[in-house]
């Protein structure tokens, strides 16, 4: 029988933990406001069982947020996006400059990914989860984690090779002027 | 290759959400959710429990409890205060204002933009012309030292203590009766002086003020006071009202719009989770000179990266001359894009156009 918590012990937690969690939920929505809107709704669930909580909240918080973001987009109808690519106007330079710009397209194209693909490289890229805590987080089976994830990958390559070719082709049309 | 994709991509997420911030009262902010949604089930359930006998009661229960909307006026309006109050030391409000205006009679309509940052006593405002050039960048830093850029002109200037414009910074006195727009200058860029109080348009239009250059008529060059101060004062004062749910590009907001019948008509939304507001809009009533301005605000924590955006940078190349000079040269190059203020009723005697 767990004994009660309090508010206090909450806000305690959320103070250090609120933070990490809302970049996660902010990843997951594809802007801050989302990200926010998430997050809250994430702590009001946790709040409903909290005086009586027996486990771990930034666990649980994880989890409901993940199954909001794939829910709340299923709902929205958001899943039947058509994917975009954003290689028009990303334009690569040679330096390491080239490297931030590439990174930043990575989690704009991220961003732009089904959800339930997003959230599985979400969970391993930045939450580093190995594919069978993934799987537990979003509660489907390690082969869908395995399979989405190598999707979200292979766009994700595709633009970075793309984008390397594209460095290489200035590259050349530059030491030409 | 895989594994450059993989350590890109976590590192592009670490970048993206660096400077993120989560906002403070989650807890609070759910427990007040929580217990709205709590009562509105219990109301929803006592009608239901009371039948087709007691209808005439739920019909006075159910509106009287959840939907009287001077009931749920106050309630948001104390929310979005409180907000306000935590906001107005802890975050840079950052706002960007778009403002359509005519610049006289019959004049056409431009459309410029703003971009506006405001922490503390620092503030910070980027001005733009209708063609989408920079014109000036203009800012006060913490010890009071105000700079400004004029790119036309390519000149610069930075002088201590010009002071902030006398009452602007003083707090509202809500004004009983009158004529709400007497004594009141509206400039057609969105400047409305005139006396303080509670009047409708008075108090979110401040907020979206262009400082404006200093010594062309109407201001020593200072924000009204912060955004959050001004956004406080303006909901305050009681005249607006919940409109309804609507949504802020793709998100959840509460509408709230100012009593109708005045010159402008302000309508503000709220993001329900922070109670902060995040968009004004501001429009002139049919009949008056066309002008609308929308202000979309976004409240960001004083990262370093966030804080640098304060300080007015100076050009390479920039010559630094007095400040009267800049303002002269600016306005001179400018031929007149800040046009006069503009009359309204009752104000004859004051240094507006007609």
């Amino acid at each position: 029988m767990a004994a009660d918590r309090s508010a206090a012990e909450l806000e305690h937690f959320l103070a250090e933990r609120a933070d990490h969690l809302l970049r996660t939920a902010v990843l997951l929505t594809g802007s801050r406001e989302a990200g926010e809107d998430l997050l809250q709704m994430a702590v009001e669930r946790l709040l409903r069982r909290w005086r009586r909580f027996d486990g771990d909240p930034e666990g649980y918080l994880r989890r409901t947020l993940y199954n909001l973001a794939t829910d709340g987009y299923r709902r929205a109808g958001r899943w039947r996006q058509k994917e975009r690519l954003l290689r028009t106007g990303l334009q690569p330079t040679q330096d390491a400059t080239g490297d931030v710009d590439l990174r930043d397209a990575l989690v704009r194209l991220l961003l732009q990914l089904p959800v339930r693909q997003r959230a599985v490289l979400v969970l391993r890229y930045w939450e580093q989860l190995t594919d069978a805590e993934t799987a537990a987080v979003l509660g489907c089976a390690e082969g869908t984690v395995k399979s989405a994830g190598s999707r979200g990958l292979a766009r994700m390559r595709e633009l970075a090779d793309d984008w390397s070719d594209t460095a290489a082709m200035c590259g050349q049309w530059g030491n030409r002027s | 290759m895989n594994n450059d994709v993989e350590s890109l991509l976590r590192e592009g997420m670490e970048r993206f959400t660096s400077d993120l911030r989560a906002p403070a009262g989650l807890v609070r902010h759910a427990t007040q959710r929580r217990r709205r949604r709590l009562a509105l089930r219990s109301v929803a359930g006592s009608a239901a429990v009371l039948g087709a006998g007691a209808v005439a009661l739920v019909a006075v229960v159910v509106p009287g409890v959840a939907e009287n909307p001077a009931v749920a006026s106050a309630s948001v309006v104390k929310r979005i205060d409180k907000a306000l109050s935590a906001a107005e030391p802890g975050e840079i409000a950052r706002v960007t204002v778009t403002t359509r205006a005519a610049t006289g009679p019959g004049a056409a309509i431009k459309t410029t933009t703003a971009e506006e940052w405001s922490y503390g006593d620092q503030w910070r405002s980027v001005s733009y012309s209708s063609a989408g050039h920079l014109v000036y960048d203009e800012g006060s830093s913490t010890s009071s030292v105000y700079t400004l850029v004029s790119y036309p002109t390519r000149t610069w200037a930075r002088q201590r203590d010009l002071g902030r414009p006398a009452g602007l910074a003083q707090p509202n006195k809500p004004v009983v009766g009158g004529n709400p727009v007497r004594n009141r200058t509206v400039h057609p860029g969105g400047r409305i002086l005139g006396p303080h109080g509670c009047e409708p348009t008075g108090g979110a239009v401040r907020l979206l003020l262009q400082p404006g250059l200093p010594g062309i008529g109407f201001s020593a060059s200072a924000p009204p006071t912060t955004a959050a101060k001004a956004l406080r004062t303006a909901i305050s004062c009681g005249t607006f009202a919940v409109a309804g749910r609507d949504r802020v590009d793709g998100n959840e907001a509460i509408e709230l719009t100012s009593r109708p019948g005045g010159l402008f008509t302000e309508t503000i939304w709220v993001r329900p989770v922070t109670d902060l507001p995040i968009r004004v809009v501001v429009h002139s009533a049919p009949g008056q000179p066309a002008f609308r301005m929308t202000a979309d605000i976004s409240w960001l924590a004083p990262t370093s990266q966030n804080l640098a955006k304060l300080t007015v940078p100076i050009p390479a190349g920039f010559r630094r001359v007095p400040l009267a000079e800049v303002i002269g040269l600016t306005v001179l190059h400018l031929q007149g894009p800040l046009p006069r203020p503009i009359c309204l009723p009752a104000d004859a005697g004051t240094t507006c156009q007609d």
